[in-house]
Parts: C-alpha cells; structure tokens; sequence
C-alpha cells in the first residue's frame, strides 16, 4: 500500500456500494413478495393486482442493477473479485426478479381456482416456511459474503425437491372430487421450488464472489 | 570472438520433455544495479507462440526482467545477473554463446519509437541484414517488404520508402520498429511497454499486431496498462519488489487470482 494513499476510495468502490446496496432493497422487497403470496394462498386472500405490481417493481430494479453493472463494466474495466462481483449482481438480480414472477404466479393460481378453504394446505405451509427461511439465508449471506450460509441454502432446496415430488405423486392417485386442490397445490409447491432453486443460485453467487469457484446450475 | 556459435533453436535438452513448449526458461535469475537488487529468484517459463505479459508497479523489475532474457541488462555499467535464462534449452549465459547472437534471435522494441532518424524507410528496415552482411539487393527487397507486410505497414509506405523514417507518425515508427525487429528474423520479441507513448488508435493498431504476430514469434509484452495486458495476452506475470508473485493464464489472473498481492495491484487497490 503506498503511503498517503490509504484513505483514497476507488471511482468503482462507489458505485459497487451503490450496485450492493440496490441488491440489498431489491432482495428484501423481492422476499417480502413471496412471503405475501404463500400468506394469500393459506390465507385464501385474493391479492393478485397488488403482486403484479411488486412484480413489476421488482423486474425494474432488475433492469436498473443491470444498466449499473454495465456501465461500471464499460467505465471501469473491472477485474478479480470486483468482476465477479458484477457478473454475480447481475445473476442475483435476475434470481430476484424471478422471485416476483412466481409470487405473482402463486396469486394467479387462488384468482382461477377460486376460494380453498376445505383444501389441506400442510405441505405448502412447510414448504413456504421453509423457502422463506432460503430466501433470508440467501440475502445475509450475500451480505455477508457467509460461504457457510450460502452452503446452506444449497442443502435446503433438497428438502423442497422432495416435498414438490412427494405432492406430484399424490397428485397422481387422487381421485376426481379432490383435484381442485391438488392441482392448486402442485402449481404453487412447483413455484415455490422454483423460488428455492433461484435462492440457491443467488447463494451460488455468493460463494463465486468468495471463491471464484463456478458451480454449475443445472444438475440432475 | 572465438566464441562457438551456437543456434539457440537447434536443440531441446532431453532431460524434460515438457520443455518443448516452452521457449525460455530462467532458473533463480537475479539480477543488480550496482548493489540495487532488481530481480530476485525469478523462475518462470514462458511458452512459445503465445504473448505473455509482465506486469507490476514501477520499478519492480518488468524491464529488467526482459533485458535479462536477450542479455541487454549485462550493457548497463555496474549492472550484474546470476541464474539461468535458456532459449530452447540453451543457457544464454554460458561462456561458449555470443551475446550478439542472443540479441539477434531475442528481438526488441522499446517504449518510444526510434528509428535511425537519418535513414531512409527502407534503410531502417535493412539495416540489420545488412550489418550480417546481406548485400543482395533483391534479397533485401523482398526481406524489406515482407517485414513491412508483417507490421502493417507495407500498404502505407510502399510509395515512399526513401522518405526519412522520422517522417511517419508515431504509430507508424513504432510499427516500423517492429519490421525492423522482424527483418533480421528473431523467435522471440521482447515488447517494453511498446505502445504507452502513442494515442489510442495507434496503440490498438499495434495491440491488433502484437496478436497477429505470436502464430510465427513467441511474444514477451512488458506494459503498465492492465487493460493491455488482458486484452492481447495468454498468460501474465506478475511482478513486485523484484519478485515474481503470481504466473498464470491472463484470464486466470484477471478473473480470479490466487494471490491477493495480485488482486490488490490488477484491481487498482495499490500501484
């Protein structure tokens, strides 16, 4: 380090505290989305117009994280940590963004199908607790940058696969009368695995920044 | 004189078969100004046919480490190197290679262009045959025109090369420092920062050069710009207080370097 120079802030570190800190609102607002839309689904609430609108907050901070990540690209010429990092937001960006999507989905699902209420909501109770309990772990270790949180949420999602493909083969001996709300359900677990596999990726990121170590998305 | 001639390309040392890809190999290089220790216990292989670029913070070593690879460093009054440095195997230093030979097969082109600034185009391009004592006027012709293809320069210069060389633009000097670099036919070119005194299109014309050079040459670049390096390089080193912290794949070093050293410098956190 050269003397004289320590208190200096590098142009890129201001806008990577301002990339970061948009990640954080985004992620928060994003969580708070999907844990509004399984309450509306246990809840039997109707609240599709107000998740559209999150929804669409949502893809526009996507797009604003994107324009930022760009232009510190082209401004800056980032490399090492500061690179992955970009790449990373931009990745975790789009995680969130899907977020909304499904939330908004999940709405979808109780205006078609109408009221629930005699359907045995357990497993999208277990499994909404669970994927909200991902979701936080996600965002504290991209905070953080907790390689530890971000394994984590990585052993989660196994735990919500299972749940998703246990209701599917429920779905597949049901008889008639009940498939209102298995279907319902299925939609919704799918969803909501969906949201798992998005935090795990955001976790991914987390550990790349760390790292550098690339994990591959699509396994069977 | 009486020193035995030996061609650096002729022979690959049998001990290790893995050598062939590689053109130069030092072994604990060291190397001083006077009691001032520049280089310290460099150990590095640099593959053929590739660009590798030494990078680092001023004064830690990059020039010195290139001027010890076609033994210009030992021309410095008090300067001094210890070590190993093989061309193909050869040992550079050993008593029976004659320096001139080095310099002929390890080509350079410096910081800023300098052409002879008396001579012709042409003339600045021959003049190395012609110190080996090519005469032949249709032999230089074709050398001369070849060497300028090469740098990208024929097409520019082909009506004027009895013009003085110091009448191009800088670009275009530097680019003839190359073909001169070239007309003698070395296998390696040693580049120290050879495009930090030119404007940016110059500069990307000679980068675009560099790239199209390393099929026929392998490609030392010392440069301080870490953009340049990324962009035209394979493989980087990265120098510091004389030391060599960090050898790796260019896209390695610029995505995820091992050292923190090296993240530290590339990500501008010192330097």
């Amino acid at each position: 380090m050269v003397e004289g120079c320590k208190n200096l802030v590098r142009l890129m570190d201001i806008g990577l505290e301002k990339l970061k800190n948009i990640i954080v609102e985004m992620g928060e607002y994003s969580a708070k989305t999907v844990f509004l839309a399984i309450d509306s689904y246990l809840n039997d609430q109707d609240l599709m117009e107000q998740l559209y609108i999150s929804a669409q907050e949502i893809r526009k901070m996507q797009e604003e994280i994107n324009e930022l990540a760009v232009e510190m690209i082209a401004r800056y010429q980032p490399v090492a940590s500061d690179l992955r990092f970009l790449k990373s937001c931009i990745e975790i960006g789009y995680g969130f963004s899907r977020f909304g999507r499904y939330a908004f989905d999940i709405a979808q699902v109780l205006r078609i199908f109408g009221k629930l209420t005699s359907c045995n909501k357990e497993s999208v109770d277990n499994a909404g607790k669970h994927v909200k309990d991902m979701i936080k772990t996600s965002i504290e270790a991209f905070i953080e940058k907790n390689i530890e949180k971000a394994k984590k949420v990585k052993e989660m999602d196994t735990y919500i696969d299972k749940i998703y493909l246990n209701s599917l083969k429920k779905a597949a001996q049901m008889k008639e009368n009940q498939i209102k709300c298995i279907v319902s359900e299925v939609l919704i677990l799918r969803y909501l695995e969906r949201i798992a596999d998005h935090a795990t990726y955001i976790a991914d990121s987390t550990i790349y920044i760390v790292t550098g170590e690339k994990i591959p998305k699509y396994t069977l | 004189m009486g020193r035995e001639i030996i061609s650096l390309s002729s022979r690959v040392r049998k001990e290790d078969e893995t050598d062939h890809i590689y053109k130069i190999k030092t072994e604990n290089l060291n190397a001083w100004f006077g009691t001032k220790q520049a280089l310290k216990d460099i150990n590095i292989k640099i593959r053929k046919n590739a660009i590798t670029a030494i990078i680092g913070p001023s004064g830690c070593g990059k020039s010195t480490l290139i001027r010890c690879l076609n033994r210009m460093h030992e021309l410095v009054p008090s300067a001094k190197v210890s070590g190993k440095v093989y061309i193909d195997g050869i040992d550079i230093y050993s008593k029976n290679v004659d320096p001139v030979i080095v310099r002929r097969k390890v080509g350079m082109v410096f910081q800023k262009p300098n052409p002879f600034p008396t001579m012709s185009i042409y003339d600045n391009v021959a003049a190395g045959l012609k110190l080996n004592g090519i005469r032949d006027r249709k032999k230089l012709d074709e050398i001369v025109k070849k060497s300028l293809e090469q740098a990208w320069l024929w097409d520019e210069v082909k009506n004027d090369l009895d013009k003085p060389g110091s009448s191009l633009s800088g670009g275009q000097q530097q680019r003839l420092c190359i073909a001169r670099a070239l007309a003698v036919e070395p296998e390696v070119l040693l580049l120290d920062e050879p495009t930090s005194a030119l404007d940016p299109i110059a500069a990307s014309k000679i980068e675009q050069l560099i790239v199209s050079l390393k099929k026929d040459y392998t490609i030392v670049i010392v440069t301080h710009n870490m953009q340049q390096a990324a962009r035209v390089s394979d493989y980087t080193a990265f120098l510091y207080l004389g030391r060599l912290i960090e050898y790796d794949e260019t896209a390695k070093i610029f995505s995820n370097p091992k050292e923190e050293l090296t993240e530290n410098y590339i990500a501008g956190r010192f330097g």
